[in-house]
C-alpha cells in the first residue's frame, strides 16, 4: 500500500474527528481561559472561591478514590478464582460480568432506585424486621451514589485483572512454591508484582469513570449531592453559566488525564527498576473503555 | 543425600478422571541417593504428572511418596524442599537473575551476607558470574534455563526434579547443557529425577532409566541394558530398534509374510521365552543380491537370514546409508558402509542375524 | 492446582451477587402491578410492561434512538474500517498521533463532548436536532469501529493481499475478495458493539436532543423526575432482556468476545 494511498484511507475519518469533535472540544476548553483582556486563570479561582464548588470537586475524588480501593480489594480474590474456573463455566463467568457493561446505564441505576427508594426493598427490609420504625432516606446521599457507582464500574476493574492473570508467565507460581513461598508470600512477591500494570489499568478506568460519571450521580445523588458532572450541567441548564460549565470541563480533563499519565508512570518507572511487570501487559478490551 | 520412593501411586484428574483412566496408574519407583534417574516416554505417558505430584503441585489419589524416610505425601508444595527445573523456566519476570536465585533464600531468611555468597557461587556454578543484574528478558534461551536450575539448587534440596529442561534449547546447546547438569549432579551429589521424551538424553545423563507407557512403568534399567535388551516391543521401539518382528514355530513374521530362521545354540542359551526379534538399522547389513555373507558365523545358517529384497528409498546418513528395503517378510530398515551405492529397485540382500537380535516378551500388555 | 481457595470463591460469588443483582430487582419490579414504585410489589402483572408501549414519548424516542443508532453506526464503520485498514498494512510516520487522535473520543468526558457539540457545532450552524445527534454519536463510535476492527484485522497475516495481488488483483479487488470476508466477523462485532453503546448513549444526548426530539435513554430520565410509577422498571427490563439477546445471539454467531 502506498503511502499516498494510506493517507487517503485515513484522511475522511480524521477530518470527521477534528472538524465534529475535536474543533468544539477545544473551543470549550478554551472558553475556560477567556479573561478581561486576554487569557488566564482567573475563571479558576473565581471557581473554587465559591464553597460549594470545591466542596463538590473533593467529593468526586473522594468518592472515586474509595469505589477504587474497594474495588481492587473485592476484585483481586475474585479475579483469582475466576483464572482457575474451568471451561466451559469460565466463558458463561466472562459473559456474566461483561453483561452489565453492555445493559443500559440507566436501567443499571434503576435498580438503586428501586432498592434504596422510600418504599424500596432495603427499606421495606429494615421496617418489615421492625429495625427502624419509619423508612430512612437513602437515595440522594453520597452513600448511595458510591454504591451505584462501584456496581457500574467494577467489571471494568475485574475484566483488566482477569486479563493480567491470565497473562502471568507458565509455571511461574508454582515455582514460587516449590522454592518454599505459602499462599500469602506468593501473592505479595510473585501475583502482585506481575499484575500490577492490570491493577493500574483497572484502577484507571474506575476512578476516571466515578469522576466523569453523569448519570449515576443525577439520578442518586439528585441536586443536593452533587458531582463534578452534574455541576455542569446545573451550570449549563440553570444557572446560564457557561464559563463555570467551562471550567469544570476542563477540570474534569486535566484530572483525567494526570490519574492516566501519572499512574503509567508509576508503572513504567517500577519497571525501569527492575521491579515491574515485565509480563503482564495486557491490551485494554476495547469494551471497557468510554463507560459511564 | 536422600533417597526418593513412590508406592503405589495412582492419579487421575480432569477428563481423565471422567473416562475413568488414570493418568499414572499404581506406580512402583525408586530413586537411590545420589543418583540420577530419568522418567522417559511418550507425551501422555504420565511423567510430568507423576513430577508434579512428587513436587506437590498434584495430590495423588492413591500411594505413597517417601523422601528420605520421611512420608510427604500430604505435605503442602512449599514445605517439601524439593527444587523443580520448569520446562518453560517460570523465571520471575520483574527479578533479576541474582534475585531469581534468591528468591528461595530470602523466603528462608538466610543472612545477608552468606545469602550473596551463596547465590554468586550458584550463578558461577552455571557460568553466569557476570549477568546476575540481567531481568530474565535480557537473557538468551540458555541463559535462562541456568538461572532456572540455580534458583532450584542454590536452596539445596533434598530432590532435584527437572521436568524437560532442555527441551527449549537448540541441538547444541541442548549438547552444552546436558553435560552441564551431568557435572553438577556428579559434583554435588543431589539426587535427580528427569524427565524427558529423548532417548539419546536419557542414556547420556542416566544412571537408570524408567521407561513410561500410559501411566505404567515399561522397564526399568540402567542405559546399557535398556539399550541392548530392550524388555518389550513398546521399549524396543522406543528405543530405536526399527525392524521388529514376531517369531514363532521358528519363523520369522512380518506383516507381508514368514520365513523360517534358524536361531542354533543362542537361543537355547537365553532363558526361553520370548516372542519378538528385533533389530536396530545399524544392526542390520545391507549386501549384494549374490555372494559371501560376509562376517557371518560359519555354516549354512548364515545365508538362511539373509533376506533378498528391493531398495525402496536411501538416506545418506555421513557415517552410513540406510537403505529401506522390501523383502518377503515386509519392510527391513538396514545400512550399508559410507561408500556403498545402491539405488532405488536395486536388488540387494539384508542379513537378519538372530545373533545380534534383542529378544523381546510381547506377551505384557 | 486446580482448587481454588474458599475465600477468593466467596469474593467472586459476593462480586457477582453485587454486579448481577440489581438486574433480577428491575425484572422483579418490571412485572410489579402497583401503581407506584415498591418493593418487594404487592402485586404482579404485565400491565406497566404494556403501558411503555402506549406512551407516546417512548414510541418517538425509540424510533429516533433506532434511527440514530443504526445511522451513526454504518458512519462509524465507513469511516473506520478504511482507518483500520491502513494502520495495519502501512507504517506511517506518525501514526501514534493518528491513533491518539481517534481514540480521543473515548478519552473525554461524555458530557464535555455534547456541550462542545451544543456550543460549538449546533448552535454555530443552527444543525437540526436529528443530524446533531448522528454527529455526535459518529464520532462516539469511531474508536470502537478502529480498536475492534484492527484486532480482527491483526489476526490476518499480511500476506495474502500480496497473494491476491500476484494472481492479478488489483489492491482493491484484494481488499474486498479478500481481507473483507475474512474480517466479516470483526465489523459484525463492532457493529453490535457500536450500535449498543449509541442506544445507550446518556451524556452527549442530554445535550444535543430538543423539544420533541429525544433519544430512548433520555425521554426515560426525563419521565422518571415526573412520574413514580414503575414503567421505568418495565422498560429496563425489556431493554435488559433486549440486550441480552442481541449480545447471545452475536456471540452465538460470531464469537464477539474474540474481538473485545
Amino acid at each position: 500500500m502506498t503511502r499516498r494511498v494510506a493517507w487517503g484511507l485515513l484522511l475522511p475519518a480524521l477530518a470527521f474527528v477534528s472538524l465534529f469533535f475535536l474543533a468544539p472540544v477545544l473551543a470549550l476548553l478554551a472558553g475556560a481561559f477567556k479573561v478581561e483582556g486576554g487569557a488566564g486563570l482567573a475563571n479558576f479561582v473565581a471557581f473554587f472561591a465559591e464553597p460549594l464548588h470545591e466542596q463538590v470537586y473533593w467529593r468526586t475524588l473522594r468518592i472515586a478514590l474509595l469505589a477504587t480501593l474497594v474495588s481492587a480489594l473485592v476484585c483481586y480474590p475474585a479475579a483469582m478464582a475466576m483464572v482457575r474456573v474451568p471451561p466451559p463455566w469460565r466463558g458463561l463467568l466472562t459473559g456474566l460480568v461483561i453483561l452489565p457493561l453492555m445493559v443500559s446505564p440507566i436501567a443499571r441505576t434503576y435498580s438503586w432506585i428501586v432498592l434504596l427508594g422510600r418504599n424500596g426493598f432495603a427499606n421495606s427490609l429494615l421496617v418489615g424486621t421492625g429495625v427502624i420504625d419509619e423508612p430512612v432516606t437513602l437515595l440522594f446521599t453520597e452513600g448511595a451514589v458510591f454504591v451505584g457507582l462501584l456496581q457500574l464500574m467494577m467489571p471494568l476493574m475485574l475484566v483488566s485483572l482477569v486479563s493480567a492473570l491470565e497473562n502471568l508467565p507458565a509455571d511461574v507460581l508454582a515455582a514460587a512454591q516449590t522454592l518454599g513461598a505459602d499462599r500469602w508470600q506468593t501473592f505479595f512477591r510473585v501475583t502482585l508484582p506481575l499484575t500490577q500494570e492490570g491493577l493500574i489499568i483497572g484502577g484507571t478506568l474506575v476512578f476516571t469513570g466515578c469522576v466523569t460519571a453523569y448519570i449515576t450521580p443525577a439520578l442518586l445523588g439528585g441536586p443536593k449531592v452533587l458531582m463534578l458532572e452534574t455541576l455542569l450541567y446545573q451550570k449549563v441548564n440553570v444557572a446560564a453559566d457557561p464559563t463555570a460549565a467551562s471550567v469544570i470541563a476542563v477540570l474534569l480533563l486535566v484530572t483525567t488525564v494526570a490519574v492516566n499519565q501519572g499512574l503509567r508512570r508509576v508503572g513504567s518507572v517500577r519497571r525501569r527498576r527492575g521491579r515491574g511487570a515485565e509480563a503482564a501487559a495486557p491490551g485494554t478490551p476495547a469494551v471497557v473503555e468510554g463507560r459511564a | 543425600m536422600t533417597e526418593l520412593l513412590l508406592q503405589g501411586l495412582c492419579i487421575t484428574y480432569g477428563r481423565r478422571a471422567a473416562k475413568g483412566a488414570a493418568a499414572v496408574n499404581d506406580l512402583d519407583l525408586q530413586v537411590p541417593a545420589g543418583q540420577l534417574v530419568s522418567l522417559l516416554g511418550p507425551s501422555g505417558c504420565g511423567k510430568t504428572t507423576t513430577m508434579r505430584a512428587v513436587a506437590g503441585l498434584l495430590a495423588p489419589q492413591a500411594g505413597r511418596i517417601v523422601l528420605g524416610g520421611e512420608d510427604i505425601t500430604r505435605t503442602p508444595a512449599h514445605r517439601r524442599d524439593i527444587g523443580l527445573v520448569f520446562q518453560s523456566y517460570a523465571l520471575f519476570p520483574h527479578l533479576s537473575a541474582f534475585d531469581n536465585v534468591a528468591f528461595g533464600l530470602r523466603l528462608r531468611k538466610v543472612a545477608d551476607a552468606e545469602l550473596r555468597r551463596r547465590v554468586d557461587e550458584a550463578l558461577a556454578s552455571v557460568n553466569l558470574a557476570e549477568l546476575g543484574a540481567r531481568l530474565p528478558a535480557q537473557l538468551s534461551g540458555g541463559q535462562q534455563q541456568r538461572v532456572a536450575l540455580a534458583r532450584a539448587m542454590v536452596i539445596r534440596p533434598r530432590l532435584l526434579l527437572l521436568d524437560e529442561p532442555l527441551s527449549n534449547l537448540d541441538a547444541a546447546l541442548r549438547l552444552e547443557m546436558r553435560a552441564e547438569v551431568r557435572r553438577l549432579q556428579r559434583s554435588l551429589g543431589t539426587t535427580m529425577l528427569y524427565v524427558t521424551h529423548d532417548q539419546e538424553e536419557a542414556l547420556a545423563l542416566s544412571d537408570r532409566i524408567v521407561v513410561m507407557r500410559a501411566g505404567r512403568i515399561e522397564q526399568h534399567a540402567a542405559p546399557a541394558e535398556l539399550y541392548e535388551r530392550p524388555a518389550t516391543p513398546f521399549v524396543a521401539a522406543f528405543m530405536g530398534h526399527e525392524n521388529l518382528f514376531e517369531w514363532r514355530d521358528g519363523h520369522l513374521h512380518g506383516p507381508k509374510g514368514a520365513v523360517p530362521l534358524p536361531l542354533d545354540g543362542l537361543a537355547a542359551a537365553r532363558d526361553g521365552r520370548f516372542t519378538h526379534l528385533a533389530w536396530r538399522p545399524t544392526q542390520v547389513p545391507v549386501l549384494a543380491a549374490a555372494g559371501d555373507v560376509d562376517g557371518a558365523a560359519a555354516g549354512a545358517d548364515a545365508a538362511a537370514c539373509a533376506l533378498p529384497g528391493r531398495v525402496l528409498a536411501r538416506s545418506y546418513l555421513g557415517d552410513a546409508v540406510q537403505y529401506l528395503v522390501d523383502t518377503t517378510i515386509g519392510p527391513v530398515k538396514g545400512c550399508g558402509g559410507p561408500q556403498s551405492a545402491w539405488q532405488e529397485d536395486d536388488a540387494v540382500r539384508v542379513w537378519l542375524d538372530p545373533a545380534r537380535a534383542a529378544r523381546l516378551d510381547g506377551g505384557r500388555a | 492446582m486446580n482448587r481454588i481457595a474458599w475465600p477468593a470463591l466467596a469474593m467472586l460469588m459476593l462480586a457477582l451477587v453485587f454486579l448481577l443483582g440489581p438486574f433480577v430487582v428491575v425484572f422483579v419490579a418490571g412485572f410489579s402491578g402497583d401503581e407506584t414504585l415498591a418493593f418487594p410489589p404487592r402485586s404482579w402483572g404485565w400491565r406497566w410492561m404494556a403501558h411503555v408501549f402506549t406512551v407516546e414519548a417512548f414510541q418517538r424516542s425509540f424510533a429516533t434512538s433506532l434511527v440514530v443508532g443504526v445511522g451513526s453506526t454504518l458512519a462509524a464503520l465507513a469511516l473506520g474500517v478504511p482507518v483500520a485498514y491502513a494502520l495495519a498494512r502501512h507504517r506511517l510516520p506518525g501514526q501514534e498521533v493518528v491513533r491518539t487522535v481517534l481514540t480521543l473520543p473515548l478519552v473525554v468526558p461524555g458530557i464535555i463532548v455534547g456541550l462542545a457539540l451544543l456550543n460549538h457545532m449546533v448552535l454555530v450552524h443552527d444543525l437540526p436536532v436529528r443530524a446533531s445527534l448522528l454527529v455526535g454519536h459518529t464520532a462516539l463510535l469511531l474508536p470502537y469501529a478502529v480498536r475492534v476492527v484492527s484486532a480482527s484485522l491483526a489476526n490476518l497475516r499480511p500476506d495474502i493481499d500480496d497473494a491476491a495481488v500476484t494472481l492479478g488483483a488489483t489492491r482493491a479487488q484484494a481488499f474486498f475478495k479478500v481481507v473483507l470476508p475474512n474480517i466479516r466477523g470483526g465489523i459484525a462485532a463492532a457493529a453490535v458493539l457500536a450500535f449498543i453503546t449509541s442506544f445507550n448513549q446518556v451524556p452527549v444526548s442530554l445535550f444535543l436532543t430538543g423539544p420533541g426530539v429525544s433519544t430512548l435513554p433520555i425521554e426515560m430520565m426525563a419521565y422518571m423526575e415526573t412520574s413514580y410509577d414503575p414503567s421505568i422498571a418495565a422498560l429496563s427490563t425489556i431493554l435488559v432482556v433486549f440486550t441480552i439477546a442481541v449480545v447471545a445471539a452475536t456471540e452465538r454467531l460470531l464469537g464477539i468476545s474474540r474481538y473485545v
